[in-house]
């Protein structure tokens, strides 16, 4: 399945990314990414940090499964992307340009709610040798948005 | 093979990160182990060992808990920029009691927040044990805020200020001028609970256009009410919508069928746009005897050390309050009964009218809304007597055996009412006035000649 064009301006509008993960003995884990971007294959990749994630990323080296969740914070839009075909490889400085374009993005979003700067580099300033990426095929998206039909369902287009 | 923190992190150590500004972020799993991630409304601190989540919706997250019982949670400090993860075991669903009724209130907080307060409805308090709590590692830490106060010293102080008072005008004003002074709490509000009426009336403020001795709002609504109730504080960091209060007010006295033409309502004291409050029980001898509202124009004004102090403080002054029923003296030798004078000596100018409704004791001064319930009762008592023989001095004695004030039980506190209606009467600078006249005993000051009216 393919990403419809709105998710695609999701992934650049400055979102908050949570990425989770289960491991196969039923331990669930979770962190916040750094960055995602539709690659020309049809594949999502996700940069999260070594450090911050590595239950995470263990997680999903385990079933190769994950959950990436994009939150728009001006107006709590919440979507999820799943994959069972998860990879995880070394990211390193190929990524930096995207994280930053990411993190001015975000910061930007929360500088609006009084979230300062330095508050934001909090989480997102990591060395390049520290960024890992994970690409998956999504195969279902759901609504996270908070309400009663959160984890519903979203359609995707037929590759 | 997962890495284990050693952190010497306890659940009570991070509470602070459950404050809301940063929503807590849920994962859970299906049973074939897919992940699902959402944020949640609401984290709230249970004990040492557990912790509360807001059940909301049937949805995945839900499906999933239920199916697996596991959970992983991950908090972020509204301050410094640090994360913790939790693991999470899921045990039960609560949906009565003092967890709940916390998470319930603090919804409503958030949810008027973002205007969805008929949207967000709490169907339950999940309850999860932690299994594990780590700090999320690589976070480029802030330090933490300045403390607004010392917190712990400055509440010894006042504590040293009210186990010195030995009046109970004395204790109520040294409690809320402390509050200013010492822990910088600008706006309070103390509010008695009248167990015979089911409501709440309102001894004294701070911080106001108007002090608003004598309003009434309802024991169900608001974290007033509910921390009434319950017997515990609530806290909500997030806007307050104080219309529910002047509501309950409003539907209070329309149940009680006041005539349209005579408004019973005093004007709600409060802050237009709170942005925090708390609200803490006064608890003393297995009873709740009311409860303080502090809040702030500022978001996350308050913290669990704020609550902690003030439950410690608000204590004090319950138990204090509770023993200041003076002990019973000795009947006075009364003022020789004068002969009826209408009006009695001093008193001049064109009469007001005092018109009691007898159904609630609710007493009128011109039409304006003083008083109702057993403070009318005294009032009316009060002035007839005067009336009738010209007597001004009455002793506490005398009214806690007044058959017509029905007090309701011997625990029922004379003394506080009688503030009450002093200090209402102050507010309104009305023609009649009260004043202590000694231990136990009272003086009715009436300048104007006063006409009686009951229903």
């Amino acid at each position: 399945m393919a990403l419809t064009q709105d998710i695609i301006d999701l992934l650049g509008a400055g979102v908050a990314h949570q990425v989770g993960g289960c491991t196969k003995d039923g331990r669930p884990s979770l962190c916040r990414g750094l960055a995602a971007e539709l690659e020309s294959d049809g594949r999502l990749v996700v940069i999260l940090s070594a450090e911050t994630g590595f239950e995470v990323i263990n997680a999903v080296r385990d079933t190769g499964r994950i959950a990436l969740n994009l939150t728009l914070p001006e107006n709590y839009k919440s979507i999820s992307l799943l994959g069972r075909d998860a990879v995880v490889s070394h990211g390193g400085a190929t990524f930096h340009d995207l994280v930053q374009d990411r993190y001015q993005k975000f910061r930007a979003q929360l500088d609006v709610h009084g979230i300062p700067p330095s508050y934001t580099e909090a989480w997102y300033l990591r060395p390049d040798e520290d960024l890992v990426a994970i690409r998956f095929t999504p195969f279902s998206a759901r609504n996270q948005t908070p309400g009663p039909d959160a984890g519903s369902a979203l359609a995707l287009t037929p590759r | 093979m997962n890495r284990r923190m050693s952190d010497d992190l306890t659940l009570f150590g991070v509470r602070r990160m459950m404050e809301g500004v940063i929503p807590p972020t849920l994962c859970t799993a299906s049973p074939d182990r897919m992940p699902n991630v959402s944020y949640l409304s609401l984290a709230e601190y249970v004990d040492p060992l557990h912790i509360a989540l807001s059940f909301q919706f049937f949805n995945r997250s839900r499906e999933n808990v239920l199916a697996t019982k596991r959970a992983a949670l991950t908090l972020d400090d509204p301050y410094t920029g640090a994360g913790v993860i939790l693991q999470l075991e899921y045990l039960r669903t609560e949906t009565e009691g003092p967890v709940f009724e916390r998470l319930r209130a603090k919804l409503m907080g958030v949810a008027s927040h973002a205007g969805m307060d008929q949207v967000f409805h709490l169907r339950g308090a999940d309850i999860y044990r932690v299994l594990e709590l780590r700090r999320v590692p690589g976070r480029r830490e802030l330090p933490a805020a300045e403390p607004r106060v010392d917190l712990a010293t400055n509440s010894r102080l006042l504590s040293e200020r009210l186990a010195n008072s030995g009046e109970l005008a004395d204790l109520l004003d040294t409690l809320l001028d402390g509050l200013g002074e010492l822990l910088r709490i600008d706006n309070a509000m103390l509010w008695l609970f009248d167990s015979a009426q089911e409501v709440l009336t309102l001894l004294a403020s701070r911080g106001y256009e108007v002090g608003g001795a004598g309003a009434e709002i309802s024991t169900g609504d608001g974290i007033v009410g509910t921390a009434v109730r319950e017997g515990v504080p609530i806290r909500v960091g997030h806007m307050m919508n104080m219309a529910r209060y002047a509501r309950a007010a409003r539907d209070r006295a329309d149940a009680l069928g006041f005539e349209p033409v005579l408004k019973s309502e005093i004007p709600l004291p409060g802050l237009k746009e709170p942005r925090s409050q708390l609200a803490v029980p006064l608890r003393a001898r297995g009873r709740v005897l009311g409860a303080l509202l502090v809040e702030s124009k500022h978001d996350q004004h308050f913290g669990y050390d704020d609550e902690d102090a003030l439950m410690l403080l608000c204590g004090q002054f319950a138990v204090a309050m509770s023993l200041m029923q003076p002990p019973e003296p000795e009947p006075p030798a009364r003022e020789p009964p004068k002969a009826a004078a209408q009006p009695p000596a001093g008193a001049a100018g064109p009469a007001v009218q005092l018109r009691r409704y007898a159904r609630d004791n609710s007493v009128f001064l011109d039409d304006v809304y003083l008083i109702r319930g057993v403070a009318g009762a005294i009032l009316w008592k009060l002035v007839g007597e005067y009336l009738r023989s010209g007597r001004r001095e009455f002793s506490n004695r005398e009214l806690r055996l007044a058959p017509e004030l029905r007090l309701p039980d011997v625990q029922d506190n004379l003394e506080v009412r009688l503030l009450l209606l002093q200090r209402r009467l102050t507010e309104q600078n009305a023609a009649i006035q009260l004043e202590k006249a000694g231990r136990g005993r009272m003086r009715l000051n009436v300048t104007r000649p006063v006409a009686m009216e009951s229903d």
